[in-house]
């Protein structure tokens, strides 16, 4: 596919010139690097791209031949996706997923948005270490501390084996979510702010009507973010869920489920692409939203 | 996109600046308080959350980190027992922090150098621009239980298609995952797979360089790698860092990946009889929060032994943390 | 007596206000009073107590084979509801044992024999010796000896069988016969020489027998088993450097990794191999014997290979020949949670589970494991294939070999197998300073582990 596509369209940057002999070999070169810069383009694409195709052939074999040496399925086993989900539990966790996700974002935007506001546009003592808090926070492995918030979450409140304790933290603001939407409300210019307040608005109405539409972008990479860190989430369910197979989500039932059905590849291998596939149908639809976001973290500052 | 990220946010006015110093008007100093007041109102749940879910864990695993407890009787007082423990006798932390430094050196720099070229391939291609763009993103958002598993099978060293192509093509089939010598370089394969985000960051990095200097330099006769040496890389040097700075910490972090690969390959199920020894094979796949795990959760409930290796992997982290402060203060804030 | 009081957990007021609510709520259920060393009541018709079994089985018939068997037991006792949660792994009965509250279970099933001495030490699961003392159980008589000192520590009985896993020989009997082999190997000399005639040119076609300590089920410890080793001193510390095992062992495997080729080959043929359960080198006619447990003999049935295999006994050292007919054994451990208020119950379900015959061995028969009890392993009724039986006969051989339990999670089970893989690899050449540094670490992994 990707073959058709770069070729097709190959001549265009080749437009006719004048005939001298330097433009010409300009053409030539440029022609070249054309060719290069896509064959390059070409090979990385199957990089990407190949492990997905082996993955989705394989989620199609029978499991003898998911095995063995080739790779093209002799018969197209489209019940294997109807088989996955007859698996005990299964449907189980992407309802606790969905969950997981859902409740995460929503929790992490709405209480990312004001101390992020704050700390952008509000000056007051403490504001630098207010902003090295945050940082550090959100460079903290969470390894650091699941010792006591795990005792926390079974001896005094009860609540391991329940979604809980991943997602009442998300009520308190995320450090990462808060420095991305503090990095882009820098970029605000706060002459608008300032009209807003003649208009007598307070600060809590600023936010609300005047900041939040013109923050959109940032909001949406926030709530994507999130999703797919919940989504991916692997650490925290088997801290916290474990020990209740009713509330496991699709990441960390994967991994049982390997083990589980440890000779039915073909199964593993429909049930981690169906895994994937939220992300990436996400992904498709909000994919600007997202690469702003990711550029945001790195380039802004 | 990238109007937006190059500013550097509304530069501050003088008289704000001075504001804070020289003597204040009564009104200026009420404005003052007012707005202290509204920013502690605004970021109340988020220090409510910074208290709870920061400040006492890490006092907390302070606290554990002098005591023993296996989490079924009541703490008792040790000393320095288990730092003692974990830094001069337990025989896998040193391993872990082989391994996990291995990784931070060899994966971030590989993934740097791939992200930076793969950065720069998408900025030269003109056509399917936008097919690249996502092909090559896309890897990044497979979650890693799932990219892991899926890694495991096609890098099956007897039953999986890679080895089956190489063995076609007449190549050398490595072990990948069930080789001590393999299972790290595997772990890389599988990051620079995930290349996507850093592709994105240095893809507008690039784009940001400003094109006169670039002809500047063709005009002085600037071949493309000169080109590269003295303009591009100049003013993408921030970038470079921060993917650097961020890059050692996600390693630091590095569990996901290490723990399911392990277990994939080693075959262990969950079945009776069998057993499992973390870091397979060999050990080679061991890293510092895998450790916390199996020492605070698995077989030896060592919640003390498993916050001194917490408190190790906090001031690893922290040391990069303030690397990154200090080199790139634009983090910090606007002024 | 290590029957803990719910309430002694938490030292913290905090803590302590939790448990006492949570008590509040679920005392009103069962109104029986801590009696001979198990709390809480039977249930009785009008108020059935309902118990939290947690158990690792995931497979269908796995899955209808137990909760055939707890259907039986529920006819047993109407009034004993049995609430089964499937699928629970090792690590998350750690963290289960940790948690109080609704989720909490009464009764675990582990699959991992190296958690019992840290459930025994820590008090996590009760002690099972009152109360089978006063249902006049003789736990010597009812359970094969090996499988009775893995589940205890320090004569702490806090766990019990419930079938168990016995290890053999497995070997192809086409390939004996092409290289004129009549019987299957009972010594280590036999086993290497056999490995020796068996191995077609660089054995990467057909290899006699995989040494290394990395292969499938194989590792220092269950190779190491059959000299019957003394693990550890009369007062507890590490025997590896004294015991004459290892050295010996060590040289063994070094020798006949050597003539098979060393270990850069060997180890490519290992990583080349197909995972255990799915692609076994023994199923796919690769390797011509193997160290295996008794349910490859389900596996290789219903993966049809298409040559012949028998089983036998695991080979001795040849200056143990007479012990031959031991293997070593392990199994899945069953106890009761310290944190549970139905501990009657839970104890009448652990009794039913680990003693009654019946239930024992249709279980074995479902699952193709060996039973725990004397009794169902002379069972008329073990309808298992005749392959099966020197699995059954290790399991009654009073010479099979085991592990002890420590309460470091048997950290030194992995630190002999990581010394097994630094020799072999040649990390490590020196085999005596190995096996002394290995002490070092088991003792300062005891220590670290001792609650004081």
């Amino acid at each position: 596919m990707s073959d058709t596509l770069t070729l097709d369209s190959a001549p265009s940057t080749a437009t006719p010139a004048p005939r001298t002999a330097a433009h010409r070999r300009a053409i030539r070169q440029r022609r070249l690097n054309w060719i290069a810069v896509h064959s390059l383009g070409i090979a990385a694409a199957l990089f990407f791209l190949l492990p997905f195709v082996f993955l989705f052939l394989t989620s199609l074999m029978s499991d003898d031949q998911s095995l063995s040496a080739n790779l093209w399925p002799q018969h197209w086993v489209w019940s294997n996706y109807v088989n996955v989900f007859k698996v005990p539990g299964f449907t189980d966790w992407w309802k606790n997923s969905i969950e997981y996700s859902v409740l995460g974002t929503v929790l992490t935007v709405v209480s990312s948005i004001p101390p992020a506001y704050a700390l952008a546009k509000f000056r007051f003592p403490g504001r630098r270490a207010a902003m090295m808090a945050v940082i550090s926070m959100m460079m903290l492995p969470p390894q650091v501390i699941i010792v006591p918030m795990y005792l926390l979450w079974t001896n005094q409140l009860h609540l391991t084996g329940t979604i809980w304790p991943l997602v009442i933290p998300m009520a308190f603001g995320d450090a990462f979510s808060i420095f991305l939407l503090r990095q882009f409300l820098l970029t605000i210019p706060k002459e608008y702010l300032d009209a807003a307040k003649v208009d007598g608005c307070g600060e809590w109405t600023t936010l609300r009507r005047v900041v939040l539409p013109m923050i959109k972008p940032a909001v949406s990479a926030v709530a994507l973010f999130q999703f797919f860190y919940c989504w991916n989430d692997f650490f925290g369910p088997q801290i916290y869920l474990a020990q209740n197979p009713n509330a496991w989500t699709v990441s960390y039932g994967l991994q049982t489920f390997h083990s589980a059905h440890h000779t039915d590849w073909n199964l593993t291998m429909a049930a981690t692409l169906l895994v994937m596939a939220p992300v990436i149908i996400v992904f498709f639809f909000a994919q600007k939203a997202f690469i702003e976001g990711v550029t945001l973290t790195g380039v802004k500052g | 996109m990238s109007s937006t990220t190059a500013e550097t946010g509304p530069s501050p006015t003088p008289s704000r600046a001075r504001a804070g110093k020289s003597p204040v008007a009564p009104a200026l100093r009420r404005k003052h308080r007012r707005e202290l007041r509204v920013a502690l109102a605004f970021l109340s749940p988020w220090l409510i959350g910074f208290a709870i879910f920061f400040a006492y864990p890490l006092i907390s695993t302070v606290y554990f980190s002098f005591m023993h407890y296996d989490g079924y009787n009541p703490p008792n007082f040790v000393g320095t027992k288990n730092w003692t423990y974990i830094l001069t006798e337990n025989p896998y932390f040193w391993t872990a922090m082989r391994n996990t430094l291995w990784l931070v050196v060899v994966m971030v720099t590989l993934r740097v150098i791939f992200g930076l070229g793969i950065g720069t391939l998408i900025t030269k291609i003109k056509t399917g621009a936008g097919f690249f763009r996502t092909a090559f993103y896309l890897p990044y958002l497979a979650p890693p239980v799932a990219a892991t598993i899926g890694f495991a099978f096609l890098l099956n060293p007897g039953t999986g298609p890679v080895n089956h192509l190489l063995g076609e093509l007449g190549l050398p089939q490595p072990g990948w995952f069930n080789d001590p010598n393999w299972s790290k370089p595997s772990l890389v394969l599988l990051a620079l797979w995930g290349i996507g985000d850093l592709m994105v960051i240095f893809m507008a990095a690039l784009l940001d360089v400003p094109t006169e200097q670039y002809e500047a330099a063709s005009l002085d006769g600037a071949g493309p790698f000169q080109r590269f040496r003295y303009v591009t890389l100049p003013n993408i040097m921030p970038i470079i860092m921060f993917a650097v700075v961020t890059g050692v910490i996600q390693t630091l972090q590095y569990y996901t990946q290490a723990m399911v690969a392990g277990q994939v390959a080693s075959g262990t199920l969950s079945g009776s009889g069998q057993n499992y020894f973390p870091g397979y094979p060999g050990g080679s796949t061991w890293t510092v929060p895998q450790l916390v795990y199996n020492l605070g959760f698995q077989s030896n409930d060592d919640i003390g032994a498993a916050c001194v290796v917490s408190l190790v992997l906090f001031v690893l982290a922290m040391a990069f943390t303030s690397l990154l402060m200090r080199r790139r203060a634009g983090l910090m804030g606007d002024d | 007596m290590s029957i803990a009081q719910p309430a002694r957990r938490g030292r913290r007021t905090a803590a302590a206000l939790a448990v006492a609510a949570s008590l509040a709520l679920t005392a009103a259920a069962c109104t029986g009073q801590p009696n001979s060393g198990a709390q809480g009541s039977t249930g009785s018709t009008d108020k059935p107590v309902t118990i939290t079994f947690w158990h690792g089985w995931s497979q269908p018939n796995e899955l209808a084979a137990i909760n055939a068997n707890i259907a039986g037991f529920e006819k047993l006792h109407p009034n004993i509801k049995v609430n089964a949660v499937k699928a629970v792994s090792a690590d998350t009965i750690t963290q289960g044992m940790r948690a109080t509250g609704a989720n909490a279970p009464d009764v675990v099933s582990d699959f991992s024999t190296t958690d019992v001495g840290k459930f025994c030490s820590t008090g996590a699961w009760i002690d099972l010796n009152p109360l089978m003392e006063k249902d006049k159980i003789d736990p010597k008589t009812v359970f094969s000896p090996a499988m009775l000192s893995y589940t205890q520590y320090k004569g702490d009985q806090c766990s019990l069988p419930l079938l168990g896993d016995a290890y053999g020989l497995y070997y192809n009997v086409d390939m004996f016969k092409a290289a004129g082999i009549a019987s299957p190997p009972k010594t280590y000399s036999e086993l290497a020489a056999d490995a020796v005639k068996l191995t077609k040119g660089d054995g990467s076609q057909q290899l006699g027998y995989m040494p290394l300590w990395d292969y499938y089920e194989q590792n220092t410890g269950y190779v190491g088993g059959q000299y019957n080793p003394t693990y550890f001193t009369a007062d507890g510390k590490a025997n590896l450097a004294a015991d004459p095992t290892w050295p010996a062992l060590f040289a063994w495997q070094k020798d006949l990794v050597g003539k098979l080729g060393g270990y850069t080959h060997l180890e490519k043929l290992r990583t080349g191999y197909g995972d255990e359960f799915a692609a076994n080198a023994f199923d796919k006619g690769k390797v011509a014997m193997q160290l295996d447990g008794e349910w490859r003999v389900a596996n290789l049935q219903q993966d049809k290979v298409s040559f012949n295999w028998a089983t036998a006994p695991f080979p001795v050292p040849d200056d143990q020949a007479a012990s031959y007919g031991r293997g070593f054994q392990t199994g899945t451990v069953i106890g009761i949670n310290r944190n549970s208020q139905k501990q009657a119950a839970a104890w009448e379900f652990v009794k039913y589970m680990t003693t009654n015959t019946g239930a024992l061995v249709t279980f074995a028969n479902a699952i193709d494991n060996v039973p725990s009890t004397i009794a169902a392993l002379k069972s008329p009724d073990l309808k298992l294939p005749s392959t099966f039986q020197t699995f059954l006969n290790v399991a009654k051989n009073p010479n099979s070999v085991t592990q002890p339990a420590t309460p470091d999670g048997d950290g030194y089970v992995t630190i002999l197998q990581n010394l097994g893989l630094d020799l072999q690899s040649g990390k490590q050449t020196d085999v005596m300073a190995g096996l002394k540094k290995a002490d070092t670490d088991v003792d300062n992994s005891l220590a670290q582990a001792a609650t004081n």
